[in-house]
């Protein structure tokens, strides 16, 4: 090492390199290679065993555990469904709720901020995305839901016309504790991931871009909508999908307040469950082969759900970058 | 009538006669925050004419014109005094709509600035802002804006490629008809050929020429040549003051300031 250290600028220099150089390059080599592998083998190992743990339970209910929703550990019948279509709603509704605010912020960070107001706006955004998910899964059932279940759900659950389409999406013991709540604070967890990566991406338009769209008498928001936006949508999904892929693996808060009802949710006030929660909730208590297996297909299904967000996320990119 | 005057005047700007004048700047003075970057600059710029300004970097030439179309309100900061007149009404005028005022007064800048649309719709977007076209009117508005940039030509089986996908010289002529497209009064032009190549610089200078019959427009170039190709009136401006302003000709080959003879013989700057 001594003689590396000895001469930090020689690289050129016209002494022969020693035969240790040479080596010590090609360690570094294998060591870098060695890097990068270890991740594919780790990737690699996490989804054998995801499968092989799993193989109990798809031998047991064959297709049957993606289609069915039944899942009771006393009769020990498992399927996926449940908790799958709890997960991809409770994202969803997630992403819903969190794309035009944290768009709106900004937007409002770059277009339209003070000056004085845009430090602490962007701190606040920053102080979101460190709470832990703990933090965010108490405060979700102790103030939040039984807050929501009063002003929210009780009202809309008055209001609606009994037999309606309404009525049925709505009905939901007032608790508080449900899919709607779940997305909801799903979506305060994503927004500033969404948010402080829309407004690294708005300000890496040129100046004279949006100054040429104000430029031929443009608002804002006109700006915004045809050229600072289009401007950044490869990018923009990126975001969106970095978010969506958050909520879907999410797994303390949404345990605290979705409710762990397996089956099914019927309204957007039912409690449900997700996959992550589900496991959460019965992994120490699993006793059963089938039903620890189950759990592990079910982080199997997760993941796959996962890649195919993050491929689905991959292709759009390539298709925009076309353009 | 030798340039080497025994007393020159610090300053010597030509006042023109009303009747052509389109755009007249009076006592304008421009802050970026606390720094001062125009001082008093009266000036008049001629309907259907080209005028050009010279001076070397920083002497507050860009500034002037991006306080002609108040791209500066944009940034919380910048402020103007003084008075912009369009066709005598003050611009600077709060009262006056900024969207319409950009409207009024386009500007192409200094790199091209496509947006992220196709080349159609890149001439239709300012357009679209302001006027209901039919279909075949828009086709004929973007035709008539392209065939004006000179681009016509080049585009013509392209048109609903991306605007991005053009050469920089096609970008930068694009964006001219995107400005002439909303059929504005004045066209400004920051340094519109500083990123080209010689083939494409002499092209968008045909263009320019071109565009005169119709327009009032105010160039800022480092080029001395092209001021001198282009332009009826030249003005010349140091440390943000306009030193000279007359006919380019006059200009160019008798200056009677000591700052602009210095400055075109290449003595500085």
């Amino acid at each position: 090492m001594t003689a590396v250290a000895d001469r930090p600028h020689a690289a050129a220099a016209a002494p022969p390199r020693s035969a240790f150089g040479a080596a010590f390059d090609k360690g570094f080599e294998i060591l870098c290679f060695s890097a990068a592998t270890f991740l594919l083998t780790a990737l690699g190992g996490i989804v054998v065993s995801l499968a092989i743990g799993g193989w109990p339970a798809f031998q047991a209910f064959g297709f049957g555990f993606f289609t069915s929703a039944e899942w009771d550990p006393v009769q020990e019948v498992y399927g996926s469904a449940g908790a799958v279509a709890g997960t991809l709603i409770s994202a969803g509704l997630a992403l819903l709720f969190a794309l035009p605010l944290s768009f709106g912020i900004a937007i409002f960070l770059v277009e339209l901020c003070p000056p004085i107001l845009r430090r602490p706006i962007g701190t606040a955004v920053e102080l979101l995305a460190g709470i832990p998910s703990i933090v965010y899964g108490m405060w979700g059932l102790f103030v939040f839901a039984p807050w929501f279940a009063k002003h929210v759900q009780m009202p809309i659950m008055m209001s609606a016309q009994p037999g309606t389409l309404w009525e049925k999406i709505t009905t939901g013991v007032p608790n508080g504790a449900g899919i709607l709540s779940a997305s909801i604070i799903l979506a305060i967890m994503i927004l500033p991931f969404i948010a402080a990566t829309m407004r690294e991406l708005l300000l890496t338009i040129p100046a004279q871009v949006r100054e040429s769209a104000y430029g031929l008498g443009s608002t804002t928001f006109e700006v915004v909508r045809k050229v600072s936006i289009p401007y950044v949508r490869t990018g923009a999904i990126g975001a969106v999908m970095l978010g969506l892929g958050r909520a879907l693996g999410e797994t303390m808060a949404v345990t605290f307040i979705i409710g762990n009802a397996h089956g099914f949710p019927t309204s957007v006030f039912a409690s449900g469950s997700t996959i992550a929660s589900t496991i959460a909730n019965e992994f120490a208590e699993a006793t059963g082969v089938l039903h620890t297996s189950s759990l592990i297909a079910l982080g199997l299904v997760l993941f796959i759900i996962t890649f195919v967000v993050l491929a689905l996320a991959r292709l759009l990119i390539g298709r925009q970058a076309n353009l | 009538m030798n340039a080497q005057l025994d007393n020159p005047p610090e300053t010597a700007v030509l006042e023109l006669p009303p009747e052509v004048v389109k755009l007249a700047i009076k006592d304008l003075s421009f802050f970026y925050g606390q720094k001062q970057a125009l001082f008093d600059v009266s000036v008049s710029f001629a309907a259907n004419a080209v005028t050009a300004l010279i001076g070397p970097s920083g002497c507050g030439k860009s500034t002037l014109l991006r306080v002609l179309n108040r791209m500066y309100s944009l940034y919380p900061g910048q402020r103007a005094q003084g008075q912009v007149l369009l066709d005598g009404e003050d611009m600077l005028s709060p009262r006056v709509d900024v969207a319409t005022l950009r409207a009024r007064v386009g500007m192409v800048f200094q790199k091209p600035t496509p947006f992220p649309m196709s080349i159609f719709d890149n001439v239709a977007y300012g357009v679209k802002l302001y006027e209901k076209l039919s279909k075949a009117e828009m086709a004929n508005r973007v035709e008539d804006s392209l065939r004006r940039a000179a681009l016509w030509d080049e585009v013509k089986d392209k048109l609903k490629e991306s605007g991005l996908s053009l050469s920089g010289g096609q970008q930068q002529r694009l964006c001219v008809a995107r400005g002439i497209a909303v059929k504005p009064e004045v066209l400004l032009l920051d340094e519109p050929a500083s990123a080209l190549d010689p083939i494409s610089t002499a092209r968008l200078e045909e263009t320019i020429a071109e565009l005169k019959r119709d327009y009032t427009i105010v160039i800022v170039t480092h080029n001395m040549g092209q001021a001198a190709r282009l332009s009826d009136h030249t003005g010349f401006m140091y440390l943000g003051k306009l030193i000279e302003f007359g006919e380019t000709e006059q200009l160019f080959t008798n200056p009677v300031t000591t700052r602009a003879r210095d400055y075109i013989t290449g003595r500085f700057g």
